[in-house]
Parts: structure tokens; C-alpha cells; sequence
């Protein structure tokens, strides 16, 4: 049984990836359901087979999202969807985290 | 057991066996050839792999039948990454299909004996149509962030143009090298398939285009835990271990249209069903114990998931691993217990761990 703290960050985790796999698939009408895709799938080359434009149309995706601004030299967070979510929750406890 | 082509080659490397096909296991030490690959370039003999060719206009009915992924797709000049499975939907082989225009040359990997793999592939072809290429002609990895330079140097600077998954021809003395970009390092990638008759020719001029670049020879050892770093399938880890595509995150590598390959039965039931079960990649802290495969990891009492592929990263300096976790846990970010619900915290983490130098260098812009 997962401890309370534990169940939040699952929570957490697994409502920014739903966000963020529905909005992968409309945008780039992907031919998978959320189940398919694999949160440590690469996103550019093989895996799904995204360009570097689409890289552009991603990063416009989770900053239209989550409200998070996406650095310019960002390959290191476009490599999955995992990445990405990283990427989402450190921004986002860094909005929240006293200054 | 199949042997390599040019084995007799390999002088002084351990020699290992894979599902009846002999490997090239080990040359120097195992970090020696892993920084190859990160820092310089490695050639490692990748001719355990099985090799065909088939025309075109058959080809794509009958790969198509045989394999999940879309054949009838691949555009010209373009390599698709895919697999085969038995009539249960199990993993066979971890499968490349290129599309050369008016041929589909067929590259399979496999996790099952070398001649059932063959069996199947010639039951497939009722019509004879195909070449079996495995003993005919060799098949050399060229992986590193320096394989660029090795490729430019052997055949040229439009090498630097090629794309990631595709393939080119290129003269070699009297005949034709196939170049395949691709790879599963994370670093530049190539594959050679040449013929035989000119085979040791082409290895020696790699290995002293590898050795103007610094780099050496690797064997399939280092390649496993890059692969694991890269998080690129490996069909000899988890892919032998966990057998279901699906569990294993490979739905990118099928058409999920399409419902007339072996073993398409069983894995659209399976999808139907949905996953109980997903692999995720687990990180060991610093100094802790190995990640070893069939380990079990906890969450509190409970016995949550195990590990099915391991490998030491020098590039992070501790162990890491992919285990099958309970889908209600299968999250990157978590703690859990190794070994025993007191024993040493190990966390899931996001995949791949490591950021590849060559995923900083734009080869068609140099």
C-alpha cells in the first residue's frame, strides 16, 4: 500500500504526464492512446520519430501547458516524455519555493 | 554455433555465445571500451546479426506479415526499427528494416536460437524471393562520438547528411558497402554490411580510420550497458528477460493498425487488456550495492518490482537498471528498498540518465 507522501508524488506525476501524452498525440495526431506511449520514450530520431521541428512545436506544448518557459538549449529536456516531466516539476517547485 | 565471418580477427578478445551465434564479448577492459564510445570511437564486429535481402515489390507483403511494424511505409533511404515475435506475441529479435529502393534488407538481433529465427524467416518466404546475406556478408559497428569522422574518412563528407536511421551505398574496391546511420550508444552510430569477399579489406581500413581518430576495437559487453544508459531496447537484456513488447514500452516500434503479423493476436489481446506490469529505470546511490538482475525492490513491505537488466555507468559512477514494476508504482522520482524492505534506497528515475556529447553536434551543419 503506498504511503500518503508516496501517493502524492505518483499523483503528481501521472496527471503532468496525461497533460502532457493527450496534447503530444493532438498536436503531432500521433496514431496511440496515452496507455501506448511509454513515459521514457524517445521523443526525437527513433521512438517516435519527431523532427527538429516538431522539437520547436514540443517545446511550444509545455510551455502552453504548464504555464513554464522552456531555455533555448533544451535537448537535454526534450529527450522523453519523462524529461519533460521533469522538467515541468522542477519549474514548477521553483515558482513555489521561497526566494 | 554460427561463427563470425571474421573471427579469426579477433585475435586475444573473448569470444562468448548468444542464442547459438558467436560474439565478440570483450577486447581490452570493459570502462577502456565504454569511454571509447563516449569520448573517441569504437568498431565492434556486429555480424551475429542476421542479414537478407528481398526485392522490393515481394518484400513489403511479406516482411509485413512477418513483422508489427508498417514496411509498406518506410520511405526510400530509410531504416525502421521493429521486432518479431513468436506466435504468442513473445520477443524473437529486435529487427532494423532499410529501405534501398528497389530491395528491403532485413538486420535481425535475436533473443532465440540463431537457426529458429532463420526457420521462421525462410517458412515466411514460401516464394524463395529472398537472400539470406548472414554468411555472405559481414557486419561492422562503427559507434562513438568520433564515428562521423571514421565514415567521412572511408567514404566521404555527404556521409554527414545521412539522417539518423537510414541507408546509403557506397563503392569499396570492386563493390558496394551498405551504411546504415544508426545505432544504440546515444553517441554517432554506423553500421557496415559488406560482402565477404572484400570483408577483411573493409575491416582493416576501419580499424585504421578508428585509429586516426583514437579510438579501438569494443566488444558487445560495453554495448549493453551504453544501451541501458541510452535507454535503447536491448533484446539480450530485458528484452530476453520480459518477452512482452508491451510491458516493455515497444508500441512505437509496432502499427497498431495493423492486426496480420505473427503473434498480432496475442499482442492486441494483451493491449486490449491493458499493462499490469511496465519497466522503468531504477538508479543505485553512490557506493550502494549492484543493481543485479532478479533483485527485488520494496515499497514499504510490499514487493513492488524486479530488476531485469544492469549494467555499471563509469559516465554516472553507480550501478543502474531497468525493472518491471507494479503499474500502480511504475513513476520515475520514487524511492524504494533493494533487496529487502530494510535494504539500501535505490530510485526510479527518468531514462536515459545521460546526456550523449554527440546529441550537441549538428553533422549536417559542419
Amino acid at each position: 500500500m503506498a504511503t500518503a507522501d508516496f501517493q502524492t508524488l505518483i499523483d503528481r506525476r501521472a496527471g503532468i504526464i496525461g497533460t502532457l501524452k493527450e496534447e503530444l498525440i493532438r498536436r503531432f495526431n500521433l496514431p496511440y492512446t496515452p496507455e501506448d506511449l511509454h513515459e521514457d520514450v524517445s521523443l526525437l530520431g527513433s521512438g517516435l520519430g519527431l523532427d527538429s521541428l516538431d522539437a520547436l512545436e514540443i517545446v511550444l506544448c509545455v510551455e502552453s501547458c504548464f504555464k513554464v518557459k522552456v531555455p533555448d538549449n533544451s535537448m537535454s529536456i526534450l529527450r522523453s516524455i519523462n524529461t519533460l516531466v521533469d522538467f515541468v516539476i522542477a519549474e514548477q517547485d521553483a515558482l513555489v519555493a521561497p526566494r | 554455433m554460427r561463427k563470425l565471418p571474421l573471427g579469426a580477427r579477433w585475435e586475444g578478445a573473448t569470444i562468448a555465445e548468444r542464442h547459438g551465434v558467436e560474439v565478440v564479448s570483450r577486447i581490452a577492459d570493459f570502462e577502456t571500451e565504454y569511454r571509447l564510445v563516449r569520448d573517441s570511437v569504437a568498431l565492434t564486429d556486429f555480424s551475429f546479426l542476421r542479414r537478407y535481402r528481398f526485392p522490393t515489390d515481394q518484400g513489403i507483403d511479406l516482411l509485413d506479415a512477418l513483422l508489427p511494424g508498417n514496411v509498406a511505409r518506410i520511405r526510400y533511404g530509410r531504416v525502421m526499427q521493429t521486432f518479431m515475435a513468436d506466435n504468442d506475441g513473445r520477443l524473437l529479435a529486435d529487427c532494423y528494416v532499410a529501405n534501398n529502393d528497389e530491395e528491403l534488407i532485413l538486420l535481425c538481433e535475436a533473443a532465440a536460437p540463431d537457426d529458429l529465427v532463420a526457420r521462421i524467416i525462410r517458412e515466411a518466404d514460401k516464394e524463395g524471393i529472398g537472400q539470406d546475406l548472414t554468411d555472405s556478408h559481414v557486419l561492422l559497428s562503427i559507434d562513438g562520438f568520433n564515428a562521423w569522422a571514421v565514415v567521412r574518412d572511408l567514404f566521404g563528407a555527404d556521409v554527414l547528411g545521412l539522417p539518423y536511421l537510414s541507408v546509403e551505398l557506397y563503392p569499396f574496391g570492386e563493390e558496394q558497402v551498405y551504411l546504415f546511420r544508426a545505432g544504440k550508444t546515444s553517441e554517432f552510430g554506423y553500421l557496415l554490411m559488406a560482402p565477404r569477399s572484400v570483408g577483411e579489406r573493409l575491416l582493416d581500413a576501419v580499424r585504421d580510420a578508428v585509429a586516426r581518430q583514437g579510438g579501438g576495437a569494443c566488444g558487445v559487453e560495453a554495448h549493453d550497458a551504453l544501451r541501458l544508459e541510452g535507454r535503447f531496447f536491448n533484446i539480450h537484456a530485458e528484452g530476453v528477460r520480459v518477452g512482452d513488447p508491451l510491458v516493455l514500452g515497444l508500441q512505437w516500434m509496432i502499427d497498431l493498425e495493423k492486426s496480420d503479423y505473427r503473434g498480432a493476436a496475442a499482442i492486441l489481446r494483451q493491449r486490449a487488456a491493458g499493462l499490469s506490469r511496465k519497466v522503468i529505470g531504477v538508479l543505485a546511490t553512490p557506493g550502494e550495492d549492484r543493481l543485479r538482475i532478479g533483485a527485488h525492490l520494496f515499497h514499504g513491505a510490499d514487493d513492488v518490482a524486479e530488476v531485469v537488466a544492469d549494467a555499471w555507468s563509469p559516465g554516472l559512477g553507480r550501478w543502474v537498471a531497468l525493472a518491471v514494476f507494479r503499474i500502480d508504482m511504475a513513476y520515475a522520482g520514487l524511492a524504494f528498498s533493494l533487496g529487502s524492505p530494510e535494504g539500501p534506497e535505490v530510485r526510479t528515475i527518468s531514462m536515459p540518465p545521460i546526456m550523449a556529447k554527440s546529441l550537441s553536434v549538428k553533422l549536417d551543419e559542419m
